[in-house]
């Protein structure tokens, strides 16, 4: 049996780690209510998007912007969102397995430091990576979208595509591929934003005819569609923040109920110990006053 | 029948209130607005946005955008968007500064870095002059 001072160490030890746990939980806790708001506060900015490309919509008969272009894909752009630290549980391996299930060629722009590591690993074809801080701003996220827009519109890749992981409530984060890049339609478009402002297709407010353009609706839209993908791949990013937060905080509660079984068990084999090493003091004495 | 102004960017809804006037630097010039002006869809420049309201001038600087007039009801759909109280004089200076340094130092960046870049000038610029001319 070990000896008492030997599981003392053990405990003092496993009570650090159980009280670092505790803190990052609450950390992370915190770190997900702020991401969860800014996500939200999204909301309006995506509604009046809405609204002016659906005044926009019935005006354009057909926009030959790049965007909406069909063209062979040889090359799929993939912008692959992740975390800079780990501590966060199956996060980033989820999303891992699902790029290792990307067979056709591709090329990679990444965000986090886990994902430009693993892609490096897996000897894919990482264009560039990016950092954003813990409270991302539109600006950091922008530089990112207008490299892969650019990427897409020199025709080194044909889509662009996001991965990440989806934020379904605190303890589920499912690693989720969506298309971008090229657009169905403005009308796909506009459902999206509206559902992502939180209301319904049928919310749409009626348009008056005479609405003035200025310079033109085809160059109003085309002016528009760029700042609808950053504004998409912005609104994914804050997503991922609050699934990465969510699943840290998931992982640092665990990390710290099992801390606190260990702690259990430890201090009743302690004094086990405590209790056996007294016993055998006692006989130790009793025995030599026998003796005597 | 006055005017309610809303101004969005992706962060957050930067300006909401019911104003008597705003003047909106698009890209053919300044527009002023005043109630009953005929809708209207336009693109935003960088510049300020001058806000009037019970007589009192408000004034904010704004990024590129869109800004749209339906009846009694503007709003701006901005990149970004800062009242003119909030923008810390010094911080900008720098900010511009390091971004004119790595404007002059890069011959070779690639468009679109140049591009973010200049667009960073430019609106540290506004923020600059917009506050200054307050003092």
């Amino acid at each position: 049996m070990a000896s008492t001072r030997d599981i003392r160490r053990r405990i003092k030890s496993v009570k650090n780690t159980r009280q670092i746990t505790k803190a990052m939980e609450l950390v992370a806790a915190s770190k997900m209510k702020k991401a969860q708001g800014l996500a939200l506060a999204g909301r309006p900015y995506a509604q009046l998007m809405a609204n002016m490309l659906s005044a926009l919509a019935d005006r354009v008969e057909e926009s030959h912007h790049p965007f909406l272009a069909k063209r062979e894909i040889k090359t799929r752009g993939i912008i692959l969102i992740t975390t800079d630290k780990g501590l966060c549980g199956p996060l980033n391996a989820n999303l891992f397995k699902l790029v290792l299930d990307i067979k056709t060629p591709a090329k990679y722009v990444v965000i986090g430091r886990k994902g430009a590591q693993f892609l490096a690993r897996a000897k894919r074809d990482l264009l560039a990576d990016f950092q954003v801080s813990d409270r991302v701003g539109f600006s950091e996220v922008k530089v990112v979208a207008e490299f892969m827009v650019q990427q897409f519109l020199e025709g080194a890749v044909d889509t662009v595509e996001l991965i990440w992981p989806h934020f379904r409530n605190t303890l589920v984060q499912e690693p989720s591929l969506m298309p971008l890049l090229p657009l169905t339609s403005v009308k796909d478009v506009i459902t999206d934003l509206r559902s992502d402002a939180g209301q319904s297709a049928a919310a749409a407010p009626a348009h008056r005819n005479e609405m003035l353009f200025e310079p033109d609706a085809a160059t109003v839209l085309d002016a528009l569609l760029p700042l609808y993908i950053n504004r998409e791949i912005y609104q994914h990013v804050l997503d991922a923040k609050a699934s990465e937060h969510s699943a840290r905080m998931v992982a640092m509660k665990t990390a710290k109920d099992n801390a606190t079984n260990l702690l259990g068990d430890l201090t009743l084999e302690y004094n086990k110990a405590r209790q056996a090493a007294i016993t055998q003091e006692i006989l130790e004495i009793s025995a030599a006053s026998f003796a005597a | 029948m006055p005017l309610t102004l809303e101004i969005v960017t992706p962060e957050a809804r930067v300006y909401s209130d019911t104003i008597d006037t705003v003047v909106i630097p698009t890209v053919d010039g300044e527009i002023g607005i005043l109630p009953g002006h005929i809708p209207l869809l336009t693109q935003v420049e960088h510049g300020e946005l001058c806000v009037t309201k019970d007589g009192q001038s408000k004034f904010l600087a704004v990024g590129g955008g869109f800004a749209q007039i339906d009846g009694d009801k503007v709003s701006v759909l901005a990149e970004h968007a800062i009242n003119e109280e909030h923008i810390d004089e010094k911080a900008v200076e720098e900010a511009m500064k390091r971004a004119e340094r790595e404007l002059a130092t890069a011959k070779t960046m690639d468009p679109q870095e140049l591009e973010h870049l200049q667009g960073l000038v430019r609106y540290a610029g506004v923020q600059l002059a917009l506050k200054r001319k307050r003092r």
